[in-house]
């Protein structure tokens, strides 16, 4: 599917900023990993809709500003992206930390929110049930924990390694820090506000998740009351990159709805 | 030259089948291998032997800071200098260093370390440094903050020894309202300030600014030279001429009648310092963001080895470690001396699992027959980089 990607400046912030697609609005946004590319699921979804795809500050081709240091400064950021596109309302899907940002999104903005599809969201807290450390691993170790295939990791590897990207690697693996080192993967008051939540919602969760366990997704399932749940067999954390036909399918099914 | 004995207080017990066994001595080594009846010995053993290195006439006794691991087992420095104070009554006491951007509430460091001069009578020398990067894993600091954390306490712990109290700090880590410390330090402006480390550039333009002594700790010789070099630059930069009192080699020295037998003894203890103490995977040694990417991507680039992976041929070629008989050894200084245009010397202590009589017979030669050679003779001028002792 033909797609494009720019830098745009959003309130002086250089933004890498991925489009494709026809239709209404899909704003997408990507786990703590596999940014900087077109995602292979964006293409299924083009077909359907006009996809937005940017790079989290601090991610892929994004600038990462001195003040970034929380989800809310995410928020912020997108709700100033989508004015400066004239886009007033939209429907979101979000994997892991991308989920992370588009429910805190759609808690303080509602009004701006179609619909939201959420793969595995990160953001809150199940006691008893450990958060896999991305910090504390080795890499290969990380990797094979995204996926229950782990060949699928693959796909989010550049083909040629060196110094750059294992550099290019700790960049983002930083910026992930200073969202949330401490709290580790959540916030204490997204999990209070998210009954807040009136907007029609779409839970994916991989029954072999080794990241965020699928008691994760019971928890958002009581916490989000407009929110249906549907479990992937055969399918780890990163829902969309690991099951791209899968995922897109459920949501096109869901927003179109 | 200054002496200063150095302690660890490493956890020598590890399994036999460590190496193979466990990723790691730091952070997830199970703190089951901790027998605190055996650490109950070695602890006494270890305030043993820096007190006797006080009656060898060494001019200072380093403790230092590591949390959760086996290398060293001293997670409070300060507690250590305490059981010292009274123990001794001449030596400095160096605490190489506190992690003052490890704590919530440094201010905490400026209170104890102010303890310890009034205690001590002014005999404190306070070492700051970052903390490694195990240790905000262990602690639950964000590594991406390590450097504002480090130079935000700095600031507050030298506004707390030095500005009339109360005063407000409102920094974007730390803040306190009514900054007002009981006890003050009693040595004037404030306790001598050292910089322990292995040296990034942004250290180093720190330390050459406030003059703090820069110690080069535990990194080849060929790198402790650079970045000896570069505070030497650095000040020179300033418009100053940097003093060998500003400059320190921190290494483990180990001393016995013959090279031969000083390699024989050493060998075992050097190498469990380095395959088992400093055994730590690269994600533990600099989880994200405690290095800049600058930082990373020199040393990717330079193919240094892991400590863990050194043989003992490389330890002594690349000057990791000072071994050999006291001849050898003294000879050997007076070349680093040279070389370096040091005044601070740090080495001594107890190796890994070396054993206590070991360890004593190697600080008893190193004080009676190397120490001596770079004490000024009574009487005699003060050859250039060998000052007379500031007592």
């Amino acid at each position: 599917m033909a797609h494009r990607s720019e830098v745009i400046e959003v309130r002086g912030v250089r933004t890498q900023l991925f489009k494709g697609g026809r239709g209404g609005p899909l704003l997408a946004l990507h786990p703590e990993f596999g940014a900087g590319i077109w995602a292979p699921y964006l293409d299924a979804l083009a077909a359907r809709f006009h996809i937005l795809a940017p790079d989290h500050l601090g991610f892929g081709g994004s600038e990462r500003p001195a003040w970034l240091d929380s989800i809310d400064d995410l928020v912020f950021h997108y709700v100033d992206l989508l004015d400066q596109l004239g886009i007033e309302r939209t429907a979101i899907v979000g994997s892991s930390l991308g989920g992370w940002i588009a429910a805190a999104f759609a808690v303080a903005h509602p009004e701006r929110v179609e619909r939201l599809v959420l793969a595995a969201p990160a953001g809150v807290k199940l006691d008893g049930v450990p958060r896999y450390d991305y910090f504390a691993n080795p890499i290969e170790d990380v990797l094979a924990h995204l996926f229950r295939d782990p060949t699928r990791a693959a796909q989010l590897l550049p083909t040629e390694f060196g110094t750059e990207v294992i550099v290019r690697g700790y960049h983002e693996l930083t910026t992930l820090a200073r969202l949330s080192w401490n709290p580790y993967l959540y916030d204490p008051k997204l999990q209070q506000r998210l009954p807040r939540i009136r907007t029609p919602t779409l839970l994916i969760w991989g029954d072999d998740d080794a990241v965020l366990p699928p008691a994760y997704a019971d928890l958002w399932a009581t916490l989000l009351p407009f929110a249906t749940l549907h479990r992937l067999p055969a399918c780890g954390h990163l829902v969309a990159f690991e099951q791209a036909d899968a995922f897109a399918r459920l949501t096109i099914d869901f927003l179109s709805a | 030259m200054q002496f200063f004995y150095f302690h660890l207080m490493p956890w020598p017990h590890l399994p036999r089948d460590f190496e193979r066994a466990h990723d790691s001595a730091w952070v997830t080594l199970p703190n089951r291998l901790y027998d605190p009846k055996r650490g109950h010995r070695l602890y006494n053993e270890y305030l043993d032997e820096l007190e006797y290195a006080e009656r060898l006439g060494f001019d200072g006794l380093c403790v230092n800071e590591h949390h959760q691991n086996a290398y060293g087992t001293m997670p409070s420095p300060n507690l250590m200098a305490a059981a010292l104070v009274r123990r001794t009554s001449r030596v400095k006491l160096a605490i190489l260093g506190n992690a003052i951007g490890l704590r919530d509430q440094p201010l905490r460091v400026a209170e104890e370390i102010a303890m310890l001069d009034v205690l001590s009578g002014g005999r404190v020398i306070s070492g700051f440094v970052r903390g490694i990067g195990c240790e905000h894993l262990s602690l639950g600091v964000n590594p991406t903050h390590s450097r504002e954390r480090f130079y935000e306490a700095h600031d507050l712990i030298l506004r707390a020894w030095t500005e009339p109290g109360p005063f407000t700090f409102e920094g974007t880590h730390f803040r306190v309202r009514y900054a007002n410390i009981w006890p003050r330090p009693l040595q004037r402006p404030h306790p001598p300030i050292w910089l322990p480390s292995q040296g990034s550039p942004e250290t180093i333009a720190f330390g050459a600014r406030r003059r703090y002594p820069f110690v080069s700790v535990f990194t080849p010789y060929a790198n402790a030279r650079r970045l000896l070099n570069e505070y030497r630059e650095e000040a020179a930069r300033l418009g100053y001429r940097a003093t060998p009192q500003q400059l320190g080699f921190a290494v483990p020295t180990y001393v016995a009648r013959s090279d031969a037998e000083a390699r024989r003894d050493a060998k075992p203890h050097l190498l469990w310092l380095f395959r088992r103490g400093l055994k730590i995977p690269p994600h533990f040694l600099a989880p994200p963001g405690y290095l800049s990417e600058d930082t990373l991507r020199r040393f990717l680039l330079a193919g240094v080895k892991p400590p863990s992976e050194l043989t003992f041929e490389e330890l002594e070629r690349d000057g990791y470690v000072l071994v050999g008989s006291p001849a050898t050894v003294r000879d050997r200084l007076r070349e680093i001396q040279r070389d370096l245009g040091i005044g601070l010397f740090v080495g001594g202590g107890r190796i890994g699992d070396m054993s206590h009589a070991k360890a004593t017979r190697s600080a008893e030669l190193f004080a009676r027959e190397v120490m001596p050679h770079f004490r000024p003779r009574r009487g005699a001028p003060a050859r250039p980089g060998t000052p007379a002792r500031r007592r």
